[in-house]
């Protein structure tokens, strides 16, 4: 459906399941995610409710799971199986290779928090990076992620970690300082030297452009 | 040198220590330990040979020398042979202490800084304080998930993982995770179906664990999936109806995915900047779309479906012109393209169906469309200030370093200059903070302000130029287009367009000779010289319709406005058409292959969504005298879409220079409203009200003014309680001053409330800051005791 993919995704909906649809200009066909095969209506009734996705956008990323490692998942997941992948698959797609922060995305939303991601870890991921999701949500993952050595709290090894990965160590050494001690004089409310995810989240109520910056296309 | 033996008890050696001193960079050092004076930077060199130079500054003690190497054994795993460097680096004025806590990360200390004078000094706690710590309320996981279940819109901290603070007695509270489920399934239970969805969505759980809750909440209430408790098509039109009533139309709905592929590849490469452009694009097509809607369907159908007779006479001329699709002339003049073919549906049934008064049906749809789309446009404007109410003061460091990071980019060179623009951008920062602004002296200020006059003037004579030029045509060709040449006619939209398109790089050209105090403002003063530039263009196009007299009196005059209007938006898109293919492709070409610098294009953002928002209130300007335009409209946006997003992937780099999408499209939106919308229905409104409509064609040839006919209708029979409400509500002074009373009101009561809560956040904060002087103090005397405890 190369000419008309355009028309067809705009009157394409989400009760389309499982159908074959035609083009009636150029006769290409485009098969529906066959939903009966992959995933029981409750289980994607589930993901439904957990997720910001609907079942289209479910099924589509479960392809794109699949297309990570066609041998390892099975495209039967009514039993629920244990599959589990590692993290250097997850972190060649190409939303994420270039991304500094794949490493630490993956390992705040996989299980084992070593970056091995299940498909309830990958949608979860997706997610919440969605456009959908709310402020609230997108912060608590983002703290979790500038959170470097998982003690809850934005220290300044934390922020210099984040710093150096963000500007690819062309900082120098005085001016990673400065922009540290800076960060915390503005947001650390209750004067700890550190940021809690409070201070966090309360910096990002006021932050215009957080929603749409934190925010991956899939 | 270090050597690492593999001895059980590391102790017992006396490494020899290597101590350099200066700036000289070390290859990635491996940790850093910090001491009294100085910090020790530590590197591992795992194949190179062991010497056994000693040699030791004065500004490194030997003790500290052999403190640092004893840790390093402890804490750095590494092979036989291996040579461990270290640098010290001189820091006075800092008193720093050794932090022991974390074993297997890296050790780090806190500074003491002036300003927080009793920081928590993690460093000398006893374990008995961390422990008493690491039971804190505020550290456990029940509060954590408590507060979670008493809030249901908002999430708070909850652990994945085991805290870290204190490693022992860290399970002994592991085992609420039962009571709180507990609590959280009570409160799902207590919610219809989509709002506990909805809740669940929120919560910081992981997917596999919000499925375990959702399942013991389907299996507490009865024994099957919720979803067999309701119809399938309930379901299924509560999440239609959720989705229409929910969703926002300006493209984020999930069933209208138009182009969302084409986004995602343009925000790869190019980021939010250039995106909210074309994301721009697409809500005005949307726009068009809801107006040709309702045109399409109260107006068009209508007449199309007339027995039409027509009467009128035309001359030879008219049907006769080449150009016709260019110039609206000849087979488009008497068609339902232009006013002047929809009858009047006065003399009997000839003309039209009986129950259904064209006239009317025009003043009404024009009406309806008007109003939908200001309320989307007001919808739109709202939602965007809601999102925005922020601090001002965005150019601040934390935004920069949490917020600036766009994920959507993921193409490797434009991450590289992403990367590059934070960098240059905290450096801009940091030094805006250490030095403040010199004071410029008299001379340079005289100089900085003549050289801002004269840009300006400059600008101004460019626009005084233009509107000369516009008026100035009707001397080059008459007036009547009647007995014109077609190729006449195309002169003045050309004319138009070229001025529109090129001066603004003009004025670009110019800007870039003026120095500003920050980006932003250049952005903005170039945005507002392209909005006088517009809007000057736009005034002396009203002066050129208002010269326009029909020739005889079977001529409409809205027609030949109509066709001007429609004649301009034409040549818009093929100037456009021209200048990308020149300008852009050949000229980038050129740039590329030909100078020595290999560099391409930049996207001028601001100009770009100012040309959209100018053919935009030509289109609403013109509705009334052409109700199709709104499909010329969008066949033009659909072109543009496509050739500039080939334009863009060819001839563009991403933007060197930092744009702040969110604030720029809230400043478009609002530009899109106040001068384009309101200024155009202005304008017709202005037009429909004194004008007195053509006598010889169109739906309102037999009245004084379009507006009148409103007052025929209000007499007429079948619209009885439409009259009745008019003179009992709308003409009805009282009720009128009732309501704007009212309304007063409540924004009166509203604009208290928001300054109370401003008063009560700022009561909040003191309060925050006292209790962490609390918890300091407390935190103190709980390790005073302790100390005193373990002495005795």
């Amino acid at each position: 459906m190369s000419h008309c993919s355009l028309l067809c995704q705009f009157f394409i909906s989400e009760i389309s399941a499982g159908i074959r649809l035609q083009c009636t200009v150029c006769h290409g066909t485009a098969r529906m995610g066959n939903k009966q095969t992959i995933f029981t209506s409750q289980q994607l009734d589930a993901y439904q409710d957990c997720t910001y996705f609907t079942r289209k956008e479910i099924l589509r990323l479960f392809h794109r799971y699949r297309d990570l490692a066609p041998q390892l998942v099975p495209l039967d997941y009514t039993n629920e199986p244990d599959v589990r992948l590692p993290y250097e698959l997850i972190g060649s797609m190409p939303e994420l290779k270039d991304n500094p922060f794949r490493q630490r995305i993956a390992e705040v939303f996989s299980e084992d928090g070593q970056g091995n991601m299940t498909l309830d870890d990958f949608l979860d991921m997706f997610s919440v990076m969605s456009e959908m999701a709310p402020r609230d949500l997108k912060a608590y993952y983002a703290f979790k992620i500038y959170d470097f050595n998982n003690d809850d709290f934005i220290c300044k090894s934390d922020l210099e970690k984040t710093l150096n990965k963000l500007t690819r160590n062309e900082l120098t050494e005085d001016e990673v300082r400065m922009v540290c001690e800076k960060v915390i004089d503005e947001a650390d409310l209750d004067n700890d030297g550190r940021l809690s995810l409070e201070d966090f989240q309360h910096m990002i109520l006021r932050a215009p452009d957080f929603l749409s910056t934190f925010h991956i296309r899939i | 040198m270090l050597r690492k033996h593999s001895t059980p008890s590391p102790r017992l050696c006396h490494p020899r220590v290597r101590v350099g001193q200066g700036v000289r960079k070390l290859p990635s050092f491996d940790m850093k330990i910090y001491f009294h004076t100085c910090f020790l930077k530590v590197v591992r060199h795992p194949s190179r040979k062991y010497t056994s130079l000693q040699h030791t500054t004065r500004a490194v003690p030997q003790a500290t020398v052999k403190m640092a190497a004893s840790r390093i054994m402890e804490t750095i795993p590494g092979e036989d042979g291996d040579l461990f460097e270290l640098e010290a680096v001189w820091r006075p004025n800092r008193e720093v202490r050794f932090d022991l806590t974390h074993a297997n990360e890296d050790i780090e200390a806190h500074y003491n800084e002036p300003k927080h004078r009793h920081t928590l000094q993690r460093s000398s706690w006893s374990s008995s304080t961390q422990k008493v710590l690491s039971s804190m309320p505020s550290r456990s996981m029940k509060w954590n998930q408590a507060a979670a279940v008493n809030q249901s819109r908002s999430t708070k901290t909850q652990q994945r993982r085991p805290l870290s603070i204190c490693t022992e007695d860290q399970d002994v509270f592991t085992d609420q995770d039962d009571y709180v489920d507990d609590e959280l399934l009570k409160k799902l239970q207590g919610l219809s179906v989509g709002e506990s969805a909805q809740l669940l969505r929120e919560m910081p759980l992981s997917v596999s664990e919000k499925r375990q809750m959702r399942e013991l909440v389907v299996c507490w209430e009865s024994g099957k999936p919720r979803s067999a408790n309701r119809p399938l098509c309930l379901y299924w039109f509560q999440t239609c109806l959720k989705k229409v009533v929910h969703s926002d139309w300006s493209g984020r709905q999930k069933s209208l995915q138009l182009w969302q592929k084409v986004f995602k590849n343009i925000s790869a490469h190019f980021g939010m900047g250039v995106l909210s452009y074309f994301v721009f694009l697409r809500r005005l097509l949307l726009f068009n779309l809801l107006l040709m809607l309702i045109n399409g369907l109260f107006l068009l159908l209508p007449q199309l479906s007339n027995p039409s007779s027509s009467t009128r006479t035309s001359s030879e001329a008219e049907h006769k012109s080449n150009l016709w699709m260019l110039t609206g002339m000849g087979i488009l003049t008497d068609s339902v393209m232009f006013y002047g073919h929809y009858s009047d549906c006065q003399n009997g049934s000839s003309e039209c169906f009986e129950n259904y008064n064209i006239p009317l049906a025009y003043i009404f749809t024009f009406g309806t469309g008007m109003f939908v789309t200001c309320v989307k446009l007001v919808y739109n404007m709202s939602k965007a200030f809601g999102k925005s109410q922020s601090s001002t003061n965005t150019r601040s460091l934390v935004f920069k370093v949490f917020c600036s990071w766009d994920f959507k980019v993921y193409k490797k060179r434009s991450v590289r200059l992403q990367s590059v623009n934070i960098c240059t951008q905290l450096k801009e920062m940091l030094s805006e903070l250490s030095c403040k602004k010199q004071k410029r002296n008299l001379c340079s200020m005289l100089r900085w302000l003549s050289l801002h006059l004269l840009v300006w003037s400059i600008c101004l004579l460019c626009m005084g130029a233009c509107i000369f030029a516009v008026n100035y045509f009707h001397l080059v060709r008459p007036i009547n287009s009647h007995d014109a040449e077609p190729v006449y006619l195309l002169i003045l939209p050309l004319a138009v367009s070229a001025y529109s398109r090129l001066l603004p790089v003009l004025f670009d050209m110019l800007s870039r000779v003026e120095q500003y105090n920050s980006p932003d403002i250049r952005i903005y003063v170039s945005i507002a010289r392209n909005l006088l530039l517009k809007g000057c263009i736009f005034t002396a196009l009203c002066l050129w319709f208002g010269e326009i007299k029909p020739k005889k009196n079977e001529q409409c005059w809205e027609t030949m406005v109509g066709q001007e209007l429609y004649r301009l938006i034409v040549m818009d898109l093929i100037f456009e058409v021209l200048y990308i293919i020149l300008a852009q492709f050949f000229w980038g070409f050129c740039v590329r292959n030909v100078t020595l610098r290999r560099r391409k294009l930049e996207f001028a953002i601001a100009q770009e969504v100012l040309e959209l928002i100018y053919s935009q209130t030509l289109v609403w300007f013109g509705v009334l005298f052409s109700p199709l335009l709104p499909a010329v409209q969008i066949g033009k946006l659909y072109v543009l879409f496509y050739l500039k997003k080939t334009s863009l992937m060819v001839n563009f780099h991403a933007p060197k220079k930092h744009w702040r999408a969110s604030q720029m499209s809230n400043l478009f939106i609002k530009l899109l409203f106040i001068p384009s919308f309101t200024g155009a229905l202005t304008c017709v409104i202005y037009v429909m009200w004194s004008v007195k409509p053509s006598s010889g064609c169109g739906p309102f040839r037999n009245f004084d003014s379009m507006l009148l006919i409103i007052d025929q209708a209000k007499n007429s029979h079948s619209l009885n309680w439409l009259n009745s409400a008019y003179i009992h509500w709308v003409y009805n002074p009282l009720f009128l001053f009732l309501i704007s009373g009212a309304f007063l009101a409540i924004i009166y009561i509203h604009m208290q409330v928001v300054d109370g809560q401003k008063v009560i956040t700022g009561r909040l904060q003191k309060q925050i800051n006292f209790e962490g002087e609390d918890k300091k103090f407390l935190i103190d005397k709980i390790q005073a005791l302790n100390e005193l405890k373990s002495q005795q």
